[in-house]
């Protein structure tokens, strides 16, 4: 029962978006997007957190085109391992992401491999449940 | 003779540090505070602050519990909880079904309509209740403040005997005007003096507007030992459904995070592209 009881905390914390400063339903949740590319930028801060990478066009190689990939703030990446100085302009990166519906290159954070190869993810806020720790 | 006398001289010391400890240390009565006169003067302007010292110092009933402490939205029985309401939806007006009409229809289609919030427009009330982030509140005996981990929006909830502001004075604010009284075990809150414009009741697919008629009733409890508060929210708003809308949510005290500054900077959505991307109806 208890086992049950927790998959639902779980369904709903995943369910439920990890912050609220714009509606998440501009993102397509059922498709992911893997960018292969180098850190223009990475702003550490509240409400989002944010990174730009440049990514080679897909048909036109020698053109690079800058996704920005929206996270969640600080106060639970920090929780998942993040720091600020995690990744930094030039590091070569691959992020994963829910893309937004209009083919724009814009998406939300799903994952991020390092350089050397740890892979991070956000954790989802569940403040004030037994697994807030 | 000298083991009787030393026997005696421990038993006595034994016996004091005894009295110190059993015995709580002698507080000296606390002084009758003295308004100075400029409170005097604002007391009989009406004015007199929630925090000025005249006003805290006044005699007042324990109140039944203190709401101190950082709280979060509980999804763990409703997954949608940080919407503030879910289906059924009240009997709309036709200028509110408008709208909720409009943004399912954009839903369906992979759009955001007018997602003020996402704009950097407040939350407001109720929306600024069940976002999915802490909210700190201090309680005082003449008022609650609370400030949302989202954008830090200020909500002031005065409980020192005031009456709601003059209508033809009021601010109107996002967040309204809250006087709160002590019912038994449960905090009353009225809250009246909305914004009517980029003020809504929810968002993704549920746009109902919240206007300047709106007026809340929250009836705040203690639940499981002081673990959650309950809200139990009565709510009408004649320009956009019939009757009362009613919901009751709950909140999880939070120990292990504090919230931090958080601001809508200009350079924000700039790189939250999502906010500026096609899938944005504004109109």
């Amino acid at each position: 029962m208890r086992k049950v009881l927790w998959s639902v905390v779980m369904a709903a914390a995943l369910v439920a978006p990890a912050f609220a400063h714009h509606s998440p339903a501009a993102f397509d949740r059922t498709k992911k997007v893997t960018l292969v590319g180098t850190v223009k930028e990475f702003r550490w801060q509240n409400p989002h957190t944010w990174i730009e990478v440049e990514v080679p066009d897909e048909k036109n190689k020698s053109k690079l085109v800058v996704w920005g990939v929206e996270l969640t703030s600080p106060t639970y990446l920090v929780r998942a391992g993040w720091k600020s100085n995690i990744i930094k302009p030039g590091d070569k990166v691959t992020v994963v992401v829910n893309p937004v519906r209009s083919g724009e290159p814009s998406g939300i954070f799903v994952s991020l491999t390092l350089p050397d190869g740890r892979e991070l993810f956000e954790r989802p806020a569940r403040l004030g449940t037994p697994d807030s720790k | 003779m000298m083991r009787t006398m030393t026997i005696r001289v421990l038993a006595a010391a034994l016996s004091v540090a005894a009295a110190g400890c059993s015995s709580k240390p002698s507080q000296p009565a606390a002084p009758a505070y003295t308004p100075t006169e400029a409170e005097v003067e604002a007391e009989k302007a009406g004015t007199l602050s929630a925090l000025a010292p005249a006003n805290l110092n006044k005699a007042r009933p324990t109140p039944p519990f203190d709401l101190t402490s950082n709280w979060f939205i509980d999804v763990s029985q409703d997954p949608k909880a940080w919407h503030f309401f879910l289906e059924p939806y009240p009997k709309l007006t036709p200028a509110a079904q408008k709208e909720y009409d409009a943004s399912v229809k954009y839903d369906k289609e992979g759009k955001v309509y007018k997602d003020d919030i996402g704009q950097c427009w407040p939350a407001g009330m109720p929306l600024i209740m069940t976002r999915y982030w802490p909210m700190a509140m201090v309680q005082k005996p003449t008022a609650i403040y609370m400030i949302s981990g989202f954008m830090n929006s200020v909500r002031i909830i005065y409980l020192d005997g005031r009456k709601h502001t003059d209508p033809d004075v009021i601010v109107r604010t996002y967040n309204g005007e809250s006087i709160g009284t002590w019912e038994g075990n449960e905090l009353v809150v009225d809250t009246v003096g909305f914004r009517g414009d980029h003020h809504w009741m929810d968002q993704d697919g549920a746009a109902i507007p919240a206007g300047e008629k709106l007026h809340i009733v929250e009836r705040f409890r203690m639940v499981n030992d002081g673990k959650q508060l309950e809200i139990a929210f009565t709510m009408t708003d004649p320009d956009n459904w019939e009757g009362e809308w009613k919901s009751t949510k709950r909140f999880n005290r939070v120990v292990d995070t504090d919230i931090q500054e958080v601001s809508c900077l200009p350079d924000l959505n700039a790189h939250i592209k999502s906010t500026t991307s096609k899938t944005q109806v504004f109109q």
